[in-house]
């Protein structure tokens, strides 16, 4: 379980995140959604121990990430920037590879059991014909799977995404979130992602929070919270949903733009 | 990778024959591999001792020198373009020439229209080139926060600092001074002795096997900070270590040849060039490629205008630049 005790971050005197309080079960799929500038970054990156906190604490089944190593820490949680950097001239398998550094060192090549987890993790993300191409010239789609699979070959419990569909068409947008979708179903893994869109943040998760200005507005089921009046007070449009085929599809309406 | 690594050893094979034969004294390989034997007991030396001693006590120390001067910059460029993931990146960054230029100007200036160079600007070189970079450490890379951008401009304010101070005391000194500042700031290794080679050995070795052995840490860091750390590095750990070994191998052979450019930029390039991207690639092979480069254009260097020598950083871009042109567009032709 992900805990997450009156987490508080701020820029100089600037609050970026206010004592927000969250737990996560373990083999869930929680997303932080928000407008622009809500904090939900920051708060990701918290989550992932890459920020120190200005106040409070973020563990995982109990073990504070700010009291860990580095290496131990990379071992508890797997950490996706808005925007990955991808080296140019590596190849997908070196790129990948680097997912298993927390487990060898910077000292030592990958053991066996480093190599076949890389194997592995190619082979189920369908990535394996592409393992000597260089991660730089792949398309959109196919990189953030890359970056995927880096991730998964650092076989960690919960794995922190920021805005993994950025920049992708609908089909990659999908193809992405099923893979989570089904690692979460299948491997028992924990996700805690932000999300821009929020037909597809409902479509696929199991609990929405919904931030604004730094502070939790809301948290519940996709169903309750894409419904809620908050959500669209805090984005200030008017948001409908329709129901198709079962599926509950966030619509913004224009010519009522609230302030 | 190993057709490379072949050629590159081979390549310093050759520099390493070309270094000890060719001067204005000819002596064959042959000549020079049977008076070394025969200093090991086996068989006849056919070398007069004259011959011996400009073999083994002047050009040996300078190709040796040579070799690790070469080296040392390689490796360090190398690492300094990883750690800083900058390719314009060279091993004076972070004001290690303008600390050495400052200290060595201090010696050199101290006693005013002295015909050499005084004996101690090695000391006074290294001691400034110590100074500067951890003024820069101190200044850029204190705070937990900082980012390798911090601590570049750190290095180049600390750098304008004490080039300014150096410009200060070379126009209060005669004229004799200034030209022995800049016979010492073009760099050469016509100085090189064994006692200068000993004195450096020591800290290429540990400094060199500490940026090669960061090759793998150094491919992690091109992801960026953060990524780096969520895949359990150490950045900060790893960034001041590489960066003193770095810096610290940098000013002792500075300290011992003066300021040598271009090799620590162009060579790790022209290696990349050829083995790709990966550090762990880069760095061992630029530490052989660098050494033998370095010999090479010493050699060119002090045969070309002979008995006159020519200013051994004039040398190393002329001869890196076109080979640099020419791997960049024989590897463009590669790709198209």
């Amino acid at each position: 379980m992900v805990r997450l005790e009156h987490v508080t971050l701020r820029a100089g005197a600037t609050i970026l995140v206010n004592d927000v309080s969250l737990d996560v079960a373990g083999g869930s799929w929680c997303t932080i959604i928000g407008p622009n500038g809500a904090g939900k970054t920051s708060l990701v990156a918290a989550v992932a121990g890459l920020r120190p906190l200005s106040r409070g604490a973020v563990s995982i089944d109990g073990q504070r990430l700010d009291e860990l190593p580095e290496r131990a820490r990379a071992r508890l949680v797997a950490y996706v920037p808005q925007h990955p950097e991808i080296p140019a001239g590596m190849t997908v398998e070196e790129y990948v590879a680097l997912g298993r550094v927390a487990f060898h060192g910077v000292m030592r090549a990958p053991a066996a059991r480093d190599r076949e987890a890389v194997t592995g993790v190619l082979e189920r993300l369908e990535l394996h014909g592409f393992r000597h191409r260089d991660g730089s010239s792949l398309s959109g789609g196919e990189r953030q799977r890359m970056v995927l699979a880096r991730t998964l070959a650092q076989a960690t419990k919960v794995v922190v995404l920021d805005e993994p569909i950025t920049g992708l068409d609908v089909r990659h947008q999908m193809d992405i979130l099923e893979l989570l979708k089904k690692e979460v179903a299948e491997c028992g893994l924990t996700v805690i992602a932000t999300l821009h869109d929020l037909t597809l943040a409902g479509l696929f998760t199991d609990r929405l929070v919904l931030l604004h200005r730094g502070e939790v507005v809301l948290d519940g089921s996709a169903y309750d919270v894409i419904r809620s009046s908050e959500l669209a007070a805090c984005y200030g449009t008017t948001l409908r949903v329709v129901n198709v085929d079962g599926n509950d599809v966030v619509v913004p309406v224009r010519g009522d733009t609230r302030r | 990778m190993v057709i490379i690594a072949v050629a590159t050893v081979a390549t310093l094979v050759v520099a390493v024959i070309l270094g000890l034969v060719i001067g204005p004294t000819s002596i064959s390989a042959q000549r020079i591999l049977g008076d070394a034997l025969s200093h090991l007991g086996i068989g006849h030396s056919t070398l007069a001792s004259t011959q011996s001693s400009v073999v083994w006590q002047l050009r040996a120390p300078r190709m040796v020198l040579g070799l690790l001067a070469g080296a040392m910059l390689a490796v360090a460029g190398g690492t300094y373009q990883g750690v800083f993931r900058n390719p314009l990146a060279d091993p004076y960054l972070l004001g290690v020439a303008a600390g050495a230029g400052l200290g060595a100007t201090f010696a050199i200036v101290d006693i005013a229209n002295a015909a050499t160079i005084p004996t101690w600007t090695p000391l006074l070189a290294f001691a400034g080139a110590m100074v500067a970079v951890t003024l820069t450490w101190v200044i850029g890379g204190r705070s937990m926060r900082s980012t390798t951008s911090t601590l570049v401009l750190a290095g180049v304010a600390v750098s304008a600092l004490f080039t300014s101070a150096q410009t200060f005391l070379q126009q209060q000194s005669s004229a004799q001074s200034i030209a022995n500042v800049y016979i010492w700031l073009l760099g050469s290794l016509a100085n090189a002795s064994w006692h200068s080679v000993l004195i450096v050995l020591p800290y290429v070795v540990v400094c060199a096997t500490v940026c090669v052995l960061a090759g793998r840490a150094l491919d992690v860091m091109s992801v960026g900070d953060d990524e780096a750390r969520s895949l359990g590095l150490s950045v900060r750990s790893v960034r001041l270590l590489v960066v003193a070994a770095s810096s610290l191998g940098t000013a002792a052979i500075v300290s011992a040849v003066g300021l040598i450019g271009f090799v620590g930029i162009i060579v790790p390039h022209i290696v990349r060039l050829l083995v790709g991207t990966s550090y762990r690639r880069i760095l061992p092979i630029s530490v052989v490629f660098g050494a033998a480069f370095l010999v090479l254009a010493d050699t060119v260097a002090r045969t070309v205008m002979a008995p006159s020598e020519l200013p051994l950083g004039v040398v190393t871009a002329v001869i890196g630049a076109p080979v640099f042109v020419l791997i960049l567009s024989v590897r463009r032709m590669g790709n198209s």
